[in-house]
């Protein structure tokens, strides 16, 4: 069985054969006209136990020709039981039997279970031989016509040849799908080597995993055949194609580094991979360790299936993520995603799994390395706020959904050991998986690494890691040696025994919290200052009984910062104590000249006149590190957050002290708030998070509010002319923290409401004069995400239309200020169509917001527009928006 | 002939001009005449004014081409030799007896002539300049005088015209080709007031997406030039190879473009760049049949 062994026996296959040198996958013919291919594949199977007269291999979608072991005709059965999932005799009809069923039959072709759809019976002469556990061959006819899933095949209709068209395939899909192009063993755990070969037309080229040993011309001179060895063992579910025009890129910095694009992207191609290899050389230096392929290729291309695949020496990118060095937003995303791609290289395609149950271990290093590079590339105020992020998601998901379970043990099966009884769907195989389950296996598994790290240190981390590489590496060059390659897959009890041994610490109750069973913690939080023993009274509550939690039990980081400097504290959370005294360092009595000493050593001087005279708290952080998958609800009083968003240092802390505040609609909130929009030092998410926040406070204080609203004077002083402050100025967006914040406040400040719930006219005529005065013609960027922006400002300025007796919209009785918005969106729709902008931004915001429009009773409620927009031939971006709008109309 | 005040300049040559005909008259009383039609005074006096003058022009060519400022007797010598004119006649004429004299011209100052732009002193010669040289011209000849029109410093004017002009032109635009082509309405009733282009689907809808329009390119230029900072241009590097128009015999020959400097620092003596997808083709083996 599959489930991790005891002690070190290594890896055993579930199947009674091995695979031995390699496996070939011949693709001599791929028509773009019929999106059909047709080849062979050879395996040479290698009998592990005598009497083995079948052979189970995965194949889906394939049409099989002709099958033959050892030169003999081969009879062979092909099944694929999840095209018929619910038999038409069952009566049954709902989620729950359909999900059973399901289950069942991804079970029944399951390769880790030694399963497949296609099972050929081995010729009768050939069971001496067989008995002799001598080598068998399988050669393999197969063709596929027009696939559904695992190639995907993209033929522009317009004049002119393949190449001409800029026609390519390439093969998608998620986890082991790599029989939906041709019969192998699809599982990551079985290892081998490669030859691939593929015929296409001359003007085409084929990339695919390993060396490119040579390309040879047909006889005709009309196609070329690219022959690649892949000597490294490689799992099949790993293997994967592209083919098309592309133009070709080798890296000027890394000549075994070549990328591939489309036709006409060349440009966007060069600049947008100019950086990669800084992601190769930070990799290398942090794993102590050589990228383990001899060569690397990325291909973008178009309707790509996920932004980023990983496979053996090569990634597959979405041609979306090209850019020119004229656009900001787009850049740290890409690059966010080369950076994803190169750490999944050594962690899930170098080294890949044993079971199923081990893809936490593989998403857990890719994503905490990639981790790393986030926070040595965008700084640690991005790192933890990226943290963060991915905490709250985790959490607000398996609040939600009952857990994610990230090393699942199935018993025998029975319904009752299901270990996720909670959820509509089996985590038994990753097949079976919602794709929103996965997304947050893979968060919370880069997540839990990243609080082993906080337990053992990065530095025992990074040996682990490279202790793994380093084995993999020596077996990898190992001639055929089943125990030896059977080193390049990680299981779950390696990896930990791996960490006991370079550490020396026990994580066992770490992993079991995290890794074995689902769910997150809750706290709730609250205090009391004792004034007479000068002790702080914290109350720390956990709700264990709702779905998606569980019971934390040990140290738990509490730090408070005093007026004589900020102190950490562990608490021991136990079963039945819920209150902890902490002592207090300071005395409430103040000298108010003295500077108060902060967390990272700085000294600062604060107006301590807001805060409680008997008490000499100033703010108080619980688990300040994350060091717990957690969800915190904190009490303290407003001035104690205020304090914290002013002089806490860590973003985090002023992002949660800012969300606090929303709760207190006071002149200090929204005085704090301002301050911190304004100081320049500050991060620019806690300043963007601020405009919200500042939004929202003034709304709750619109009877009260005095002076210009809120941002407006900010705004003006930042970013207008110093002689006509109704003018921006022209764009010049090198500093882009202050063009986040220029793109953000426009949107915050339409969200601002007067006593009737009004936009403020003010506001409106602020945006439309942002728009009118927008000159771009001096930058050295883009403004399509800018102009986008104040799109996004003006639907959110929209208020319900006042409608009598529920009148038909017409244009008669349009309000004055919607003319003015409507004016504007169909001058920009319609620029779009003569100058579009990068990605479409500016009409997908066009269409949000007459979606806005309409659902506020201003315009008449008609999908036809987006249904046209929702059509295939329009920018996907574009597509989505449209689609979505659709979809809002059910809603 | 139309009257005019005269200035002092006239003046001058009025009385210069007299002169003259006084010389004619006197020579023709001289050779006999008695009297003569104003028409023929006029013209001899004509021609006696083209001869001086072309003695004059003729000696100042003659005095230039020795590199000299001031012209000297022999100069005049050899332009009335050159002219035809026998100079040995000269002195016996001059002193023949029934010569009439006539009385010289009124002094009048030669008119200054009237310093019309003077843009500052004349430039003295430098010393390295000989004395006899010509002067400097006058300054206004070569001294820049800018001048300004009193600028429109009105900026929220400016940005205000730049504005609605920019604005008037998008709008005239694209209700032109809402007007020409197909239009989609948020109105059932009313297609006019808000006429969107109709949204149509692309072949390829990727290049629009993400290629930099003409004019974003034209403007990347623009300010790439006149700011300076201090991005590295790698994307600049020229080590690529395109494939998409290549034919077999096109990808064959097709040589590497090399960055010296950088396969320098990075590769030592590495000339070439070994990449297989750069490799040419090879020609397909040939079987032997049986």
């Amino acid at each position: 069985r599959m489930n991790r062994k005891k002690g070190d026996k290594g890896f055993e296959s579930p199947r009674p054969y091995k695979f031995t040198t390699h496996q070939v996958v011949c693709i001599n013919n791929i028509s773009f006209q019929r999106k059909s291919v047709v080849g062979y594949v050879e395996l040479t199977i290698f009998p592990t136990v005598a009497n083995l007269n079948r052979i189970k291999l995965n194949s889906k979608q394939c049409r099989i020709y002709r099958v033959r072991v050892n030169d003999l005709e081969a009879a062979f059965i092909y099944n694929d039981p999840t095209l018929e999932v619910c038999h038409n005799e069952s009566k049954q009809r709902n989620l729950n039997y359909f999900s059973n069923a399901y289950a069942a039959a991804v079970s029944a072709v399951d390769p880790d279970a030694g399963n497949g759809e296609l099972c050929i019976k081995v010729p009768s002469e050939l069971w001496k031989h067989v008995d002799e556990l001598k080598v068998l061959k399988v050669h393999i006819n197969f063709s596929l016509d027009q696939p559904e899933g695992g190639l995907h095949f993209v033929v522009p209709n317009m004049e002119g040849n393949m190449a001409e068209r800029g026609a390519h395939v390439f093969s998608c899909g998620y986890q082991n799908s790599t029989r939906f192009w041709f019969p192998c063993v699809d599982s990551y755990s079985e290892l081998c080597t490669w030859k691939l070969e593929y015929t296409v037309d001359a003007a085409m080229v084929a990339v695919s995993n390993g060396d490119l040993v040579e390309t040879v011309y047909t006889h005709d001179m009309r196609k070329k055949t690219f022959h690649y060895m892949l000597t490294i063992p490689t799992a099949a579910s790993n293997i994967s194609l592209a083919i098309g025009p592309f133009e070709i890129l080798v890296d000027p910095y890394m000549h075994e580094v070549t990328h591939f694009c489309l036709p006409q992207l060349l440009p966007l191609l060069k600049h947008t991979t100019s950086y990669l290899h800084e992601v190769f050389e930070f990799y290398e230096e942090i794993l102590t360790c050589r990228y383990p392929y001899s060569c690397f290729k990325t291909v973008f291309i178009d309707e790509a299936y996920v932004e980023v695949a990983a496979y053996a020496s090569m990634s597959i990118f979405s041609t979306n993520l090209l850019h020119s060095a004229m656009i900001i937003d787009e850049t740290p995303l890409t690059r966010r995603c080369l950076a994803q791609a190169l750490a999944q290289q050594f962690f899930g395609c170098f080294i890949s799994r044993m079971s199923w149950s081990d893809e936490w271990v593989l998403k857990g290093i890719s994503g905490y390395i990639y981790g790393l590079w986030m926070k040595k590339t965008f700084g640690v105020n991005e790192y933890r706020h990226w943290i963060k992020q991915e905490l709250d998601q985790i959490v607000a998901y398996e609040l939600k959904t009952g857990g994610v379970l990230l090393h699942p043990i199935f018993g025998g099966g029975k319904e009752k050991d299901n270990p996720a009884s909670h959820l509509h769907f089996s985590i038994k195989h990753p097949h079976t998986l919602s794709w929103e389950y996965y997304t947050m296996f893979q968060c919370k598994a880069h997540l839990v690494m990243r609080l082993i790290e906080n337990r053992i240190s990065m530095e025992f981390m990074l040996q682990v890691f490279n202790k793994l590489l380093s084995l993999a590496s020596t077996a990898s060059s190992q001639k055929f040696q089943s125990h030896m390659w059977s080193q390049m897959l990680v299981s779950t009890s390696g990896f930990l025994k791996s960490i006991s041994n370079v550490s020396g610490k026990d994580i066992q109750p770490l992993i079991k919290q995290w890794v074995d069973q689902s769910g997150v913690v809750k706290f709730y939080g609250s205090f009391a200052f004792n004034r007479k023993r000068n002790v702080l009274e914290l109350e720390i509550k956990q709700d264990y009984t709702s779905p998606g939690t569980q019971k934390y039990v040990g140290p738990l980081k509490v730090t408070v910062q005093e007026l004589d400097g900020s102190f950490n504290h562990t608490l021991q959370i136990e079963e039945n104590s819920l209150k902890h005294d902490i002592p207090c360092h300071s005395k409430s009595r103040r000298n108010k000249k003295k500077k108060i000493p902060l967390m990272n050593g700085e000294e600062v001087d604060m107006d301590l006149s807001a805060m409680d005279a008997d008490s000499p708290l100033l703010w108080i952080r619980i688990d300040p590190d994350m060091s717990v998958l957690r969800k915190v609800e904190f009490e303290q009083s407003d001035f104690m957050w205020q304090y914290q968003l002013r002089y806490e240092r860590d973003v985090v802390a002023q992002e949660e002290a800012i969300l606090a505040l929303e709760k207190f609609p006071t002149p200090a909130s929204r005085l704090a708030l301002t301050d911190i929009l304004e100081q320049e030092q500050c991060f620019y998410r806690v300043r963007m998070l601020a405009c919200f926040c500042l939004a929202k406070i003034a709304n709750s204080m619109v009877s009260t509010w005095t002076g210009p609203p809120a941002m407006k004077s900010l705004f003006t002083r930042m970013f207008c002319c110093k002689t006509c402050p109704n003018i921006v100025k022209t764009n010049n967006f090198m500093n882009f923290q202050s063009y986040f914040l220029q793109k953000t406040m426009p949107v915050a400040m339409a969200l601002l409401r007067d006593v009737h719930n009004l936009c403020p006219k003010e506001v409106l005529m602020f945006i439309l004069d942002l728009i009118k005065y927008n000159d771009n013609r001096k930058n050295k960027f883009s403004d399509n995400y800018y102009r986008a922006e104040l799109i996004d400002a003006l639907a959110n300025s929209v208020t319900p239309a006042v409608s009598v007796n529920n009148e038909v919209r017409t244009l008669d009785n349009l309000n004055p200020d919607v003319r003015l918005i409507l004016e504007e969106i169909t001058r920009f729709l319609n620029m779009e169509k003569l100058l579009p902008s990068y990605r479409h931004t500016i009409t997908v915001s066009c269409l949000k917001a007459i979606r806005v429009l309409q659902k506020n009773g201003h315009v008449p409620s008609d999908p036809a527009l987006f249904k046209s927009y929702a059509e295939y031939g329009h920018f996907i971006d574009i597509r989505i928006a449209a689609l979505e709008a659709v979809v809002d109309y059910t809603k | 002939g139309a009257k005019h005040a005269s200035t002092p300049a006239d003046n001058y040559h009025l009385a210069r001009r007299r002169t003259l005909q006084v010389v004619v008259s006197s020579l023709l009383t001289e050779a006999g005449f008695e009297s003569a039609e104003k028409a023929a005074v006029e013209t001899l006096t004509e021609m006696l004014q083209s001869y001086i003058s072309e003695i004059g022009r003729s000696a100042k060519s003659y005095c230039e081409h020795t590199a000299r400022t001031q012209p000297t007797l022999s100069d005049i010598v050899v332009t009335l030799v050159e002219m035809g004119f026998n100079v040995e006649t000269l002195p016996a004429y001059a002193k023949r007896s029934q010569r009439m004299v006539i009385t010289a011209p009124p002094v009048t100052n030669q008119p200054v002539t009237p310093k019309a732009l003077t843009a500052g002193q004349n430039k003295p010669h430098p010393s390295h300049i000989p004395g006899h040289f010509p002067e400097f011209p006058d300054p206004h000849t070569y001294i820049k005088t800018p001048t300004y029109r009193e600028p429109v410093s009105d900026y929220q004017v400016l940005r205000e015209k730049a504005a609605s002009q920019r604005r008037d032109v998008e709008r005239a635009l694209t209700r032109f080709m809402a007007k020409t082509g197909e239009t989609q309405s948020l109105f059932k009733d009313d297609v006019s007031t808000f006429p969107l282009i109709a949204a149509r689907p692309f072949t390829v809808p990727y290049l629009t997406a993400l290629l930099p329009s003409e004019l974003e390119m034209q403007q990347m230029e623009e300010t790439d030039s006149s700011e300076q900072d201090d991005q590295t241009d790698t994307e600049n590097l020229p080590l690529h190879m395109s494939t998409d128009d290549s034919g077999p015999e096109k990808e064959n020959a097709s040589v590497l473009q090399q960055n010296t400097s950088l396969s320098g620092s990075r590769n030592g003596e590495e000339n070439v760049i070994d990449n297989p997808y750069l490799r040419p083709v090879k020609k397909p083996k040939i079987r032997r049949k049986k």
